[in-house]
């Protein structure tokens, strides 16, 4: 129980008010969202010549009469797990030490952890997918995935779709309702067919991949400027 | 009869400084002594006697160190110190619409 009389301003609503402006005060010095989104847009850009320049190989697989085929890019398969591993590697170290400089904790670990698991499993799923083209239906951990649904589960496992599931877990730690937007954005983007942007390449060309890149990574360029904006450190109210 | 939520209030926490210091270590989930000092805009003195009573509480931990040759005193909050600040936030919730609810 209570004993001492209050003091003016702490009521109950002073309290709670104060206690949320301080919240909020927090979770502004903590959020350096625009880094991650700038080292992610320049790890899409990077990916541009890997993908124009890299080795390619043909799988094909038989079934009865149907065969199918499947062109990968073993530079494309090694370079994104390893590129994402370095970025939110990079994500972490920055935000440790910025976080610091600032004195008080970080909330990016959890992203970098999820960014990292995220682009290994996903790696090894595409790997897998680029030794094993679909023809009709096929069972992949178990889930048998009809023939109409074969392009969307590969594009699920794009790097742009491993960029945009860590995304939603940036937005859940950062407790940010734009970048949530950001995160259902990208992935619809990632999802969508390439042929769906407007802007298609002959095929087969090894530059069919540069529009989704050059748009994704445009888009990740952007909004880290925007949020670098958003998040400029503002100067302190003279007391 | 129901308690009044008033009595449910926590004298070392139910205070203007000590809750931002909880709310702040919550947030931050570890803090900077000057980073507290400047938020609630206390001097140095006042801060330690507010940590103090915290730390004997058994709300918050208080790790001294470096950084370079820089000293740095860090504040985490304790599960302890979790619980009591839901509870006051809690208290001070209830208090408020019990308040409504009366002049209303």
């Amino acid at each position: 129980m209570t004993t001492h009389p209050a003091a003016p301003g702490d009521g109950p609503r002073e309290l709670l008010a104060d206690s949320r402006q301080l919240a909020r005060r927090v979770r502004r010095d903590q959020r350096a969202t625009w880094f991650p989104l700038l080292v992610l847009s320049a790890v899409t850009f990077v990916a541009v010549p890997v993908y124009g320049y890299g080795h390619y190989a043909l799988t094909c697989r038989s079934q009865g009469v149907a065969r199918a085929c499947y062109v990968s890019s073993t530079s494309v398969l090694v370079y994104w797990p390893i590129a994402l591993v370095l970025a939110y590697v990079a994500i972490a170290a920055f935000t440790l030490r910025r976080a610091r400089g600032r004195g008080v904790g970080t909330r990016t670990l959890p992203y970098a952890v999820a960014g990292i698991v995220i682009a290994v499993l996903l790696g090894g799923a595409a790997a897998w997918a680029a030794a094993h083209p679909p023809i009709g239906s096929y069972t992949f951990l178990g889930l048998t995935v009809g023939p109409g649904h074969t392009d969307w589960v590969f594009q699920l496992l794009t790097p742009t779709a491993a960029i945009a599931l860590a995304l939603f877990v940036l937005a859940a730690v950062e407790r940010s309702w734009a970048l949530l937007v950001l995160a259902a954005g990208y992935l619809v983007f990632a999802l969508l067919p390439v042929s769906d942007l407007g802007w298609v390449i002959g095929h087969p060309s090894p530059w069919d991949r540069v529009p989704r890149l050059v748009i994704g990574g445009g888009v990740l360029l952007l909004a880290g400027l925007l949020f670098a904006l958003a998040q400029r450190p503002r100067p302190r109210a003279a007391a | 009869m129901t308690a009044h939520p008033a009595n449910g209030l926590n004298d070392v926490v139910h205070q203007r400084v000590r809750l931002g210091i909880l709310t702040i270590a919550h947030e931050a989930r570890k803090v900077e002594f000057g980073y507290l000092r400047e938020s609630l805009e206390l001097t140095a003195g006042n801060l330690s006697q507010h940590l103090t009573v915290l730390e004997k509480a058994g709300l918050v931990t208080i790790d001294k160190g470096y950084a370079g040759k820089r000293a740095r005193t860090w504040i985490t909050l304790t599960k302890a110190g979790r619980a009591a600040l839901r509870e006051e936030i809690d208290q001070l919730r209830q208090l408020i619409a019990q308040i409504d609810h009366t002049s209303g």
